[in-house]
């Protein structure tokens, strides 16, 4: 088969599955649907009704604020002896740091704060133009960096090793939690609903639509 | 993520692209070994010093009877990158294959969900470090081994972001059917 010199997927009526890159023909779904790839049974388009941007704009402020608490308070405290120590989020960090760990204090600095942080600022960013329609410069590198810094969202693993720090700790002294520890809690739960609700193919139609 | 946003690919970028996750997987399997055998933290407690390595943190959990936690940490800490390393693995050496290739795409999407689980080692251990800041009485050093551990887990990120789903679907002849 010779090479078209439009690609199939670029021609309208048809688009590409995000999985193999196969051609597939786009067609109208009712609400809730799903259009599958018929080579990797991957579901490249969901037919999504109503939803707007506004859920995951919602969230991504939420989740923003829940960053600069979860940062600002202390996990836990933790006693030995009448010495007790406050917990921050990067006191951890600063801790492998002085004992010259860098690189692992850079990993968790990078996965645990800064990653969070980054990855909601950018759903916030793509979110806030798609609902107010106003074209803000590199949306479209934004969107793909949101993406990106997904996978390096990794407060709900920072929560459950706190509860298993817990229960180390507590073998070796007094711990308690602290108000911290809820809003580390409420930002895993916010992040894993941001990714729920910043639907892929609905930026890529938005974008287009702003373009 | 599968696909992307506004990305153009060609043959040249794959190619780097498989080069890439074949070298970080094999320094992945490299690193595998000392992360395992070499202690990751020291817990000191009221002069009591005590090495624990990756499955000793585990060993210490079940010990004191908190199985459902041992559970947690043994899945996250031990099977979770061995599978990933196993698995992609085995991606890259089926890479061109026309076989498995739903399947491969499948086991793909599941080691990169599954694959960041395994931070909590680390995370575990930045919690834990911050207690050494209490000095003589309970302190916690971290080891060479959590260095080694959290290698493997960046080589194995970025395996697992570089070798991207659609290059399941080439063949060594180019786009498959």
């Amino acid at each position: 088969m010779s090479a078209p010199s439009i690609p199939l997927e670029k021609t309208p009526g048809w688009i590409s599955c995000p999985e193999c890159e196969a051609a597939c023909r786009d067609r109208a779904l009712p609400r809730r649907a799903a259009l599958r790839c018929v080579r990797c049974g991957v579901q490249v388009r969901k037919e999504t009704g109503a939803r707007s941007f506004q859920p995951a704009w919602a969230l991504a402020t939420a989740g923003l604020l829940l960053v600069a608490l979860a940062n600002a308070n202390p996990v836990l405290t933790f006693d030995v002896a009448g010495n007790t120590q406050s917990n921050l989020m990067v006191t951890g960090v600063l801790g492998l740091f002085d004992q010259g760990y860098w690189p692992v204090a850079a990993l968790v600095f990078f996965a645990g704060i800064a990653g969070p942080a980054l990855h909601l600022a950018a759903v916030w960013y793509v979110a806030a133009a798609c609902c107010l329609g106003r074209r803000w410069p590199a949306l479209r590198r934004a969107a793909k960096f949101a993406e990106v810094m997904e996978s390096w969202n990794l407060v709900p693993v920072y929560a459950v090793a706190t509860v298993v720090a817990v229960v180390k700790l507590d073998m070796l002294g007094a711990v308690a939690w602290q108000q911290g520890a809820l809003w580390v809690l409420a930002l895993s739960l916010c992040s894993l609903l941001v990714v729920q609700f910043f639907d892929r193919d609905l930026v890529e139609r938005c974008l287009e639509e702003l373009a | 993520m599968p696909g992307g946003i506004g990305v153009t690919r060609n043959e040249q970028d794959d190619s780097r692209r498989l080069q890439t996750a074949q070298a970080l997987v094999i320094a992945g399997l490299i690193l595998y070994v000392p992360a395992n055998v070499l202690p990751v933290m020291t817990m000191t407690v009221v002069g009591d010093v005590e090495p624990l390595t990756v499955l000793g943190g585990v060993q210490e959990l079940y010990d004191s009877g908190l199985w459902p936690i041992a559970g947690v940490v043994f899945l996250a800490s031990i099977i979770v990158p061995f599978c990933k390393l196993a698995c992609l693995s085995w991606l890259l050496l089926m890479h061109g294959s026309p076989l498995w290739r739903r399947q491969r795409g499948a086991l793909r999407r599941i080691v990169h969900i599954v694959g960041s689980w395994s931070m909590v080692d680390v995370f575990l251990l930045s919690i834990l470090a911050a207690v050494g800041q209490l000095g003589v009485l309970s302190s916690v050093q971290a080891e060479p081994g959590g260095l080694f551990f959290a290698a493997v887990l960046v080589c194995t990120l970025f395996a697992s972001e570089s070798y991207n789903s659609h290059m399941i679907w080439r063949t060594r002849e180019g786009v498959a059917a």
